[in-house]
């Protein structure tokens, strides 16, 4: 059977049981990952995974069932449990209605790969090792602490009783590589990289491993600085943690609707320094969060965010977006076919700048560069605190030194208003948003 | 019946190898601002096989549950094995373990499977009511309640045969407060292994209304202050000090990699007042098992006692490696991991100070309240976030701040600990490492120096 013949199936059982409106979505993922740790090979695993999520909708009430088991039987009796769920569930007067059929875009470029598709163990296992020999071989002094290489092959079919019907094939590989440098007894701090990519031809495990080589030695005989304000230069993965993960969670129309956004009811005011442009596109060539369809069903599409640091408005799923009496924005999320669609970033791009990072750090008079931060960030208020990692001092446009135990800390919010630079290289990172390196200014950085 | 389907194919196996199934039952019922936003139950059930050859681990997983697709995992994780085995430095050996052939269940006084849903969903309305109604700046909130219902069985080719059935019930509340264009969340949670009794213990109204009156306080607060100060940190935070910041450096993978505690037993790493445990028999305990995914009967491990370093976590591997007994350790996320180094329920013993006199000989500190997501590095430097610092003065309370991150050295911090509270609590976490899993993590307030991160 087909995925989709499972998704028919299921609606067929759901309207047999009494729903008014009923959704199936099916998921089948084989991934094969290879975990190293303490500079060897920990573990390889080849997963198989299916499963079915049914929602069901009667008089307003909701219903949800997940299973990890596709046959006839246990789709008939999963139907059947989401329909007495719905029953002791209570009529939530903002239910409209599941998406409607949308004619879909054509597939996106490059999201699926054949040769990746293709990949047995071994090929995982030789590209970890790529990554593991360049960073060996870079330095005697570096060491890897840990890693993690993974090749997923993804296919998903969503069905709604309304006649929304797709399904869609893709391909991933992600990586990351952890090291640290040992020199007479001094262990630097742990130095993180990684890469994510559609195909195997876009993805470099040489990359992952000598960057995080780098940054390891890099950060070497630190010396503490003395706490001041001023500025910071986030490369793309802290500045995605710190920056972007505030804006997604008070662009995301159900936080607005429900005021747990700053931003809700701010559409068309200024938001941000001019300098920034945020553009949510599911249908960015190669992106790692590219498809057709959104997990409702719903055609992906571009979505304009912030513009020139105007806010264009907010990201909805079907259910956000009747609420408003608009059209869903094609942001409807699962993390899996057990979960019901909540609303996320397709792939959340942030125009790129002028200037290379390099370029951007001669231009600073004094402060400091951070390429990773461990820290917490409350998304609805901003704040954020936490110790930068890799960080360096930069003064008169040069890095300095390696920094000692640093905290930075400030409020996302006003920070994306003071962007002096926004870099040139834009890098995907794990919150699916392409970010390049940000320079802020006004950042509390604080040491013991 | 499962057991038998597994046990058929692994008698075809040659070398030491493990089948592990596991069947996760779930239910969530989640209201946010007065309107059911999830209501949820579903299964994910699924085998996995994990085969050593000549010293080296293989592993495949599969949710098909058929002999074609057993035999398959099986053959994968051999394949895998082989072709690693050139690449790895050091064969694996195993620390020798009696074969255990043994049932468990989670004690329950109220087995969730025997009750309905309906007043599970209107006890969590009912929660939301109470908790917008706290006051008129609450403007949302999701409070959710959740039964996870484990049922595993693990057979080696040593002739181990094992059954648990681990049931979790925990529920936690989130509340947003908004105030002159200022906006600040609150977070609560309950839970533990057991049955729905856990909801007569502690109550999801009592976090909620506690998450309800942080959020509507600190609403108009100002955010505490950076630098170094004397601090108490609260019982619920100090277990996650206990877990993040020590209990990693005492896992014995780590411990290989060089963590802090490599060299250190027998040795002072903490404060005299110090005794902390990482302990998989605690009963109720959010990672409580009588036996670990490697089929090793669980134990009560002291990794600190009064200040000395005295044992690390251990697998079959590290306890072979290290020359030790294995002490039940090795744990799994689900049918889809192989087991690693993860703590159980890990705790500072409890002290008999009471908060005024922890607070009565500071000058100027803070009481840190709330404990939100953490990190560690293995060399002992950790930051968690919190969530509310109230102001110390001449050993007295004063108003309460916003929190901010913390970070030191753990071992620093624990030098620094020189009184212990008698407010003991156990309460329920979530670790991740490379795979998530369900830990316990426990102490009572103390009193210590801190780095705080603030914004003034």
């Amino acid at each position: 059977m087909s995925l989709t013949d499972f998704t028919r199936l299921a609606l067929k059982h759901c309207e047999k049981a009494g729903a008014d409106e009923a959704e199936a979505f099916v998921q089948s993922q084989q991934t094969i990952e290879v975990v190293l740790e303490r500079a060897e090979i920990q573990s390889e695993r080849i997963k198989t995974q299916r499963g079915i999520g049914i929602r069901i909708i009667k008089d307003k009430k909701l219903g949800f069932v997940f299973s990890s088991t596709l046959s006839r039987s246990t789709i008939e009796e999963a139907c059947r449990n989401a329909q007495s769920l719905a029953n002791v569930s209570i009529p939530n007067p903002d239910w409209v209605s599941l998406p409607t059929p949308a004619k879909l875009p054509k597939s996106p470029s490059g999201i699926y790969d054949e040769e990746t598709a293709n990949m047995g163990g071994n090929e995982v296992l030789k590209l970890a090792m790529r990554a593991y020999d360049e960073a060996k071989g870079y330095d005697k002094r570096v060491d890897i602490d840990d890693g993690k290489f993974s090749i997923f092959l993804n296919e998903v079919a969503i069905s709604n009783s309304h006649g929304v019907e797709a399904e869609e094939k893709t391909t991933l590989l992600q990586g990351y590589i952890i090291c640290v440098a040992k020199e007479y007894g001094e262990i630097s701090s742990m130095a993180f990289e990684y890469d994510v990519a559609r195909s195997l031809k876009e993805f470099s495990p040489e990359k992952i491993g000598r960057l995080s080589a780098e940054k390891a030695l890099a950060s070497l005989k630190p010396k503490a600085v003395k706490s001041f304000v001023g500025k910071v230069i986030l490369d793309s993965d802290p500045a995605a943690t710190v920056l972007i993960q505030p804006i997604i969670s008070s662009v995301n129309a159900d936080n607005a609707q429900r005021g747990r956004s700053l931003w809700a009811g701010k559409r068309g005011e200024e938001v941000a320094s001019k300098r920034l442009t945020i553009t949510d596109d599911g249908l960015f060539p190669k992106g790692i969060g590219s498809s057709s369809f959104d997990f409702e069903g719903v055609p992906h599409q571009k979505t304009p965010v912030i513009t020139g640091g105007k806010l264009e408005g907010f990201l909805h799923n079907s259910f956000t977006a009747n609420k408003e009496d608009k059209k869903s924005t094609g942001n409807a999320h699962r993390d899996g076919y057990n979960m019901l669609p909540s609303i996320f970033v397709s792939n959340l791009v942030v125009a790129a700048g002028k200037k290379k990072l390099e370029d951007i750090i001669s231009g600073v008079d004094k402060g400091i560069v951070v390429r990773r931060f461990s820290g917490n960030v409350r998304l609805e208020s901003g704040e954020f605190s936490g110790i930068a990692k890799q960080a360096s001092y930069v003064e008169k446009g040069e890095i300095k030194y390696p920094l000692k135990e640093t905290m930075i800390s400030g409020n996302a919010f006003q920070a994306i208003k003071n962007i002096i630079e926004i870099g040139s290289e834009t890098h995907p990172t794990f919150l699916k948003a392409y970010v390049p390196p940000i320079l802020i200014d006004k950042v509390n950085i604080v040491s013991k | 019946m499962i057991t038998d389907l597994l046990k058929g194919s692994l008698k075809k196996s040659r070398g030491y190898c493990e089948l592990r199934y596991h069947k996760r039952d779930t239910f969530t019922v989640s209201v946010k601002d007065g309107k059911i936003d999830i209501l949820n139950s579903g299964i994910i059930e699924g085998a996995c096989a994990r085969v050593l050859v000549n010293g080296s681990w293989g592993f495949s997983s599969t949710t098909m549950l058929e002999k074609g697709k057993i035999n398959k995992i099986l053959k994968d994780a051999d394949s895998l094995g082989k072709a690693s085995k050139p690449k790895k430095k050091r064969a694996v050996k195993l620390a020798s373990v009696k074969p255990r052939v043994d049932k468990y269940e989670t004690p329950m006084k109220i087995d969730p499977r025997k009750r309905g849903r309906e007043e599970l969903v209107s006890l969590v309305i009912d929660v939301d009511k109470d908790v917008r109604g706290f006051s008129k700046n609450i403007v949302s909130d999701t409070v959710t309640f959740n039964i996870v219902d484990d049922e595993l069985a693990f057979l080696s080719s040593e002739d181990a045969e094992i059954s648990q059935r681990i049931v979790r019930c925990f529920g936690n509340v989130m509340v947003i407060a908004r105030e002159k264009g200022n906006i600040a969340s609150a977070y609560e949670s309950i839970g533990a292994q057991s049955g729905l009794e856990v909801l007569e213990k502690t109550p999801l109204g009592n976090a909620g209304i506690t998450a309800a009156e942080r959020a509507s306080k600190l609403v108009s607060a100002e955010v505490a202050p950076a630098g170094l100060f004397h601090v108490i940190l609260e019982n619920r935070i100090v277990g996650l000090l206990a877990h993040e910041a020590v209990g990693h450096c005492s896992e014995a993978d780590l411990v290989y990699g060089g963590s802090f505690l490599a060299d250190k037993i027998g040795k002072g790493v903490a404060s005299e007042k110090v005794t902390l445990v990482d302990d998989g028999r605690y009963p109720s305990g959010f990672g409580m098992m009588k036996y670990d995914d490697e089929g090793v009967p669980t134990q009560k491990t002291v990794i600190i006692e009064k200040g000395i370093c005295r044992s690390f976590l251990h697998s079959r591997e590290t306890a072979q490696h290290f020359g030790v007994s294995p002490t039940g350790n090795a744990r799994a996320w689900n049918f889809e991991f192989d087991p690693i180094i993860r703590m159980r329920n890990t705790y500072i013993e409890t002290g008999d100070y009471s908060l005024e006199e922890l607070a009565e000989n500071i000058k100027e500190g803070f009481f840190l309240k709330g404990g939100l997501g953490g990190q560690a590095d293995f060399n002992g430097e950790f930051m968690f976030g919190t969530q509310e610092a109230i102001k110390i003065k001449n050993g007295k309370f004063a108003e309460s701040l916003r929190g901010v991150t913390i970070s030191g050295n753990a071992f620093e911090v624990l030098k620094n600990v020189d009184a212990i509270g008698k407010d003991y609590v156990m309460r329920v976490g979530m670790c991740g490492k490379e795979q998530i899993n369900y830990v316990g993590m426990g102490g009572a307030s103390l009193r210590t120096k801190m780095l705080m991160g603030g914004t003034k």
